[in-house]
């Protein structure tokens, strides 16, 4: 690759970044508007927890987060859910932690990871039950979005809305590099889940 | 669960021929119902895999097709009971299952097993596989649009990436790595990497006749044929982008699937009118040909290896002949019995001899009614028997006692070839030639012609005695320029550089009758006999093949070499295809619903420039067409094997323990177009030592006896195995632990050693005995060496002496214990262990001797029990020796005594006596104690120990209990 080529390829990835970001944001936006005609369609987080598990051959690194922000407009299919990365807890050591924050995610560049698309399943969110839906969105971790496909459980009771999700990250999927000495110590694939209940306002 | 499979065997053509309708058909059309459960599953896919094998997708799962029944394929963990809507075969032959609740599964060892990707699988039916140049496999959903593999991800496609639609009928990689996709709105171009995706979408604003694309077929060249719901077909052109060659006026229904063959056809099942077929390769597309509507609406149409079509209308799955054998919408079966000779020339134009008259039909347009031709100076009577194209397009008439005619087709002008006198009104059996030459054959013998510019330079072959008969039914010109007549009862003679030589019985012919001749090739002849079926010659012997080498009779009327180099063979059971390369036959007969043969009539077979042969039938004109890649020979599979009850299913070859040795083979050969005709031999090498020979499926094997087997099976369509192809399974039977050769080392081992360490062991002991025996009589020596001693001698009798003197009774007493002393050592010297009492005995007679002499100076105290005097053992004469030794060794007087101390301690006997040492020492052997000591040794494991301190010399002697 020349060194123009990659400039390019920087290029891109930045501006990449900023269209996901502003889509999130947006979204984000004008899901928390008030509309008149819809008043219950959109579902937020009363509580979410998001937690990640690195199993690899000679650590067992764990961190959670309860700061997990996100909603759902079950009118349009549309969702979107943001975690703030600093906010994890657990690790090891407060070192890991550091190393995690500073040298791997670099959090202060990019502070926080999303997801945000559309569910591809229709189902009625008004009706109880428990149901499998698949969300189809962009996955931005460390400023690098990738399209993904997530899995959901989701039970519907009582104009609530419970959400269990599990899916595994892949760091080279998401420009996260680990150094070789580090490399028996840090899954290149992370197993993440999340749980959140949802309310509407 | 059972399962039946009906046959309806469906000869479509009957109608078709009783009332002369111009529709083409496939003859031997057979159908079937799977069933479950005695319920008729509806079929929704059709799949053919790299075995060859057929799969049938129902809503009641999928199910294995082997030409006869149905199988259903397993899940292997769960019990799903869908609709099977996509069957695809990856690159390294995994096959992919599509269900219409959406769910994924894989097949392997025949179970279905779920494909579980962590983001889950569509809730909407899948509609179609495909695997792209980089192997990423991608599957279409009806309404969730397309997914693909990439990496560990699974990614989607939908309206919000560009699909122009949901809804996708079918998936096709292209070679360049793009993957087309058939939707309701149009085609779309997807190229992928990773998550980045790139459509464009082709719809009616860029040329596609309708949006709603149902299928797409590869062409070659990067061209597409597409199938559309209104709009029938069209070809796409990958290249450029651009559609061409669209229907003009369809009005057939939808088109649910396509086939494009090598020889230009494009095969449709369509929804309305059943399968049809179009001729691509000419310019200008005439409208398709409706080739079988008894099934509607059509789909899932393939091709099996046997070259056989396969469609379905949901109810029922459909064999057809495909290309390979079709019954032609000319010459009616009413009129066939008319008909003596046939020929399609180089226009497509099929001829056909009648009464008076030759009719011309076309065949690329079988609703033009045919051309008649009248033949002058015919009558009713004349037979038409020969007809043949010669290289100006000039129709040649042999006729029966009427000589030769010429017909011109262009003006329709006929003359009676008088060139040869022989020629005139003569019998014509056959016309044949090759390039400018014709060879004409009858009653009257043979002609050969060499067109000249205005007439025929003629030579005539009639009573030659080479040739060796005048009825000559064919010449045939060979490539190297050699002149074949074969006659009415002479054989075959070859005219090769003016040299005739004939071969009839006398050169190993069985049957003098030859009827054709033909050359495959590689320059071989081959030729038909009356009664021996055919022969072929390599230029230096004859092959004869017969029923027992596959042929269906040996009655041949006819031999060609068909546009792949097959000998097609014909007799009344129908066509023998020969491969001579491999040897192998194949065949079409009455179960392909092939009729009866015209095999009276030497011109009723002709041989178009394709290469595609053609004869009569009572049911009409048929047509035999080389299948491209030849027709698969049956393949057998071994479909299960168990060990006892236990299914292992196909698996790889195995290792068994030697109770494992009851194992059966379930096999079954696949062969579509006649599944009845299937035999079967197998053979276990290293039980077996002929084939077995069997039209059952199963083989069992009871009690094996360890050792290397190789389980072999083959299929055959006839009595000839030797081409078969075969299945193989190799399994070793172990041998049990006892006869395996470590094992037998491993005892040997064991045994020498054990009878090694038993004689050492022996040798040792006698050792010890030798020691012991050695011991004693040294011992002995000293005990007696010790008696004999002159001091003890000279002491005794000093004492002796003033004993006289003093108290002649005392003298009496002490001789009488110096001979008891004697006597007992002589009594005792032989024993090896005594009782301490008689020991002790021993001892109070030579403490009496010695107190005699020393007085008070030698006192013996003894602390022992009656009963340890009763049961305790010791050597004999032990203490005595110890006793002698005190004295020996000590001075002794009256102030210090010598006291000698005999009890029982800690279970040993304790000899103490003081020590008082003697100022000239008297120098001991030291023999006494060591014997004591090696004596115990041999006794007792316990040892003797000795210790001396300043006052004391202790001896402790083990206590030897007396055995009970």
């Amino acid at each position: 690759m020349t060194p123009v080529n990659k400039t390019m390829v920087y290029c891109n990835r930045y501006t990449n970044n900023l269209k996901y970001l502003c889509t999130a944001i947006l979204l984000l936006l004008l899901l928390s508007a008030n509309r008149p005609y819809a008043p219950n369609a959109v579902f937020s987080i009363k509580s979410g927890s998001i937690s990640f598990r690195s199993d690899a051959p000679l650590e067992l690194i764990r961190a959670q987060s309860t700061e997990l922000r996100g909603k759902i407009d079950t009118d349009k299919k549309l969702f979107a859910f943001v975690i703030k990365m600093g906010s994890f807890n657990g690790f090891n050591s407060p070192m890991q932690k550091e190393h995690f924050n500073e040298n791997y995610l670099e959090s202060s560049k990019y502070p926080d990871a999303s997801f945000s698309g559309k569910i591809i399943e229709d189902i009625d969110f008004l009706k109880s039950g428990t149901y499998t839906v698949r969300a189809k969105g962009i996955l931005n971790v460390h400023g690098v979005g990738q399209e993904r496909i997530i899995k959901c459980g989701l039970v519907v009771k009582n104009g609530q809305l419970n959400i269990n999700a599990a899916f595994t990250v892949l760091l080279a999927d998401h420009n996260i590099t680990i150094p070789k000495v580090v490399h028996e110590k840090l899954a290149s694939e992370i197993k993440v889940e999340v749980k959140a209940e949802m309310v509407t306002q | 669960m059972r399962y039946t499979s009906s046959l309806l065997l469906l000869i479509c053509c009957c109608t078709a021929l009783t009332t002369y309708a111009q529709q083409e058909s496939i003859p031997g059309t057979v159908s079937f119902t799977p069933e479950d459960n005695g319920q008729p599953a509806r079929i929704q896919s059709l799949f053919r895999n790299h075995d060859g094998y057929l799969f049938a997708g129902t809503n009641t799962g999928l199910f294995r097709f082997n030409g006869s029944n149905f199988t259903p394929v397993l899940f292997k963990d769960s019990a799903i009971n869908n609709t099977v809507t996509a069957i695809f075969e990856d690159k390294s032959q995994q096959m992919w299952v599509g269900f219409a609740n959406g769910a994924i599964a894989t097949r392997t060892n025949n179970r279905l097993r779920l494909f579980t990707p962590e983001e889950g699988t569509p809730a909407q039916s899948i509609t179609g596989f495909t695997q792209d140049g980089g192997g990423h496999l991608w599957f279409a959903t009806n309404g969730e649009g397309i997914y693909y593999r990439y990496g560990t991800h699974l990614y989607n496609i939908d309206t919000a990436d560009g699909l122009s639609d949901t809804h996708v009928h079918q998936l096709v990689a292209t070679p360049t790595g793009e993957v087309l996709a058939a939707t309701d709105q149009g085609i779309n171009i997807c190229s992928v990497n990773g998550s980045a995706k790139t459509i464009r979408v082709l719809t009616t604003a860029n040329g596609l006749p309708d949006n709603l694309v149902t299928c797409i077929v590869p062409a070659g060249n990067n061209q597409y044929w597409i199938g559309m719901q209104d709009k029938g077909y069209c070809l796409y052109d990958h290249r450029s982008g651009t559609f061409s060659r669209s229907a003009a006026n369809w009005n057939y229904g939808q088109i649910n699937a396509l086939l494009f063959m090598p020889s230009g056809n494009l095969w449709m099942a369509t929804a309305e009118k059943g399968l049809l077929r179009l001729a691509t390769s000419s310019a200008s597309l005439l409208p398709p040909v409706v080739v079988y509507e008894g099934i509607r609406p059509a789909s899932g149409l393939l091709i099996d290896n046997e070259g056989n079509f396969w469609l379905h209308n949901g109810d029922r799955l459909l064999r057809t002949n495909g290309e390979k054998l079709s019954l032609l919408p000319v010459l009616p079966a009413a009129l066939m019995p008319s008909v003596h000779a046939i020929l399609i020339d180089r226009q497509n134009h099929c001829w056909a001899g009648t009464d008076m008259a030759i009719l011309r039909y076309n065949l690329s347009n079988a609703d033009a009614p045919p051309v008649r031709y009248p033949i002058p100076s015919l009558t009713s009577k004349t037979d038409i028997t020969s007809l043949y194209e010669d290289n100006r397009g000039h129709i040649w008439i042999g006729t029966m006692g009427r000589g030769v005619f010429i017909l011109n087709p262009r003006n329709g002008s006929c003359r009676s070839l008088r060139d040869d006198p022989m020629l005139i009104n003569s019998s014509v059996f056959s016309i044949t030639g090759r390039d400018s030459t014709i060879c004409i054959s009858g009653l009257e013998g043979a002609a050969v012609l060499e067109a000249g510019a205005s007439s025929y330079r003629c030579i005539n072959y009639t009573s030659i005695p080479g040739i060796g008969s005048s009825i000559v039914y064919s010449v045939y010109k060979d490539s190297r320029n050699r002149t074949w007549f074969a006659t009415d009862g002479k054989g075959i003679t070859v005219l090769d550089k003016g040299k005739y030589t004939n071969y009839d019985e006398h050169s190993g012919l069985k049957n003098n009758v030859v009827y054709s001749v033909t050359e495959d090739r590689k320059g071989h002849i081959w030729f038909s006999t009356a009664k021996a079926g055919i022969y072929r010659f390599d230029g230096h012997s004859f092959i004869n093949y017969a029923v027992a080498d596959g042929l269906s009779s040996t009655n041949i009327s006819d031999v060609k070499t068909d546009g792949a180099g097959n000998i097609v063979i014909i007799s009344k059971k129908g066509l023998d295809i020969l491969n001579p390369e491999t040897g192998r036959f194949s065949y079409l007969g009455r179960g392909q619903g092939l009729g009866v043969v015209n095999t009276e009539d030497i011109g009723c077979v002709s041989r178009d420039t394709a290469g595609n042969i053609y004869f009569c039938t009572d049911k009409g004109m048929g047509r035999y067409s080389p299948v491209t890649g030849g027709i698969a020979p049956p393949r057998v599979i071994i479909e299960n094997i168990r060990l006892f009850l236990d299914e292992l299913g196909p698996g790889p070859d195995s290792l068994f323990s030697h109770d494992q040795n009851n194992l059966s083979f379930e096999f079954t050969g696949l062969c579509y177009s006649d599944p009845e005709r299937l035999q079967y031999q197998y053979r276990l090498d290293g039980y077996d030592t002929t084939w077995i020979s069997t039209r059952d499926r199963k083989a069992q094997f009871a009690r094996l006896s360890p050792g290397s087997y190789r389980f072999r099976v083959r299929a055959s369509l006839n009595n000839n195995f030797t081409t078969a192809s075969e299945a193989v399974f190799s399994f070793v039977i172990k041998k049990p632990v006892w006869q395996r050769w470590w094992f037998i080392l491993l005892v040997i081992t064991t045994i020498t050693a054990l009878l090694y360490w038993y004689i050492k062991a022996r040798e040792k002991h006698l050792r010890k005995l030798q020691q012991h025996e050695q011991e004693k009589i040294q011992f002995r020596f000293q005990v007696l060496r010790n008696q004999v001693n002159p001091h003890f001698l000279f002491n005794s009798f000093n004492t002796l002496i003033s004993a006289i003197e003093d108290d002649p009774a005392t003298a009496v007493a002490y001789v009488e214990q110096l001979s008891a002393f004697f006597r007992n050592i002589v009594n005792y010297r032989d024993k090896d262990i005594i009782t301490l009492r008689e020991e002790m005995t021993l001892l109070h007679t030579y403490t009496y001797l010695q107190q005699k002499r020393y007085g008070a100076s030698l006192q013996l105290k003894v602390s022992l029990t009656e009963h340890e005097l009763a049961t305790i053992m010791i050597p004999p004469l032990t203490l005595q020796l110890l006793a002698e030794n005190a004295v020996k060794h000590n001075a002794l007087s009256v102030e210090t005594p010598l006291q000698i101390e005999l009890f029982i301690q800690n279970n040993s006997l304790i000899v103490r006596n003081n020590i008082n040492p003697r100022i000239t020492r008297q120098e001991g052997t030291g023999m006494g104690l060591t014997n004591i000591i090696s004596r115990y040794h041999l006794l007792t494991d316990q040892q003797v120990r000795i210790s001396k301190d300043e006052y004391f010399f202790v001896l402790s002697l083990p206590v030897i209990q007396q055995h009970a």
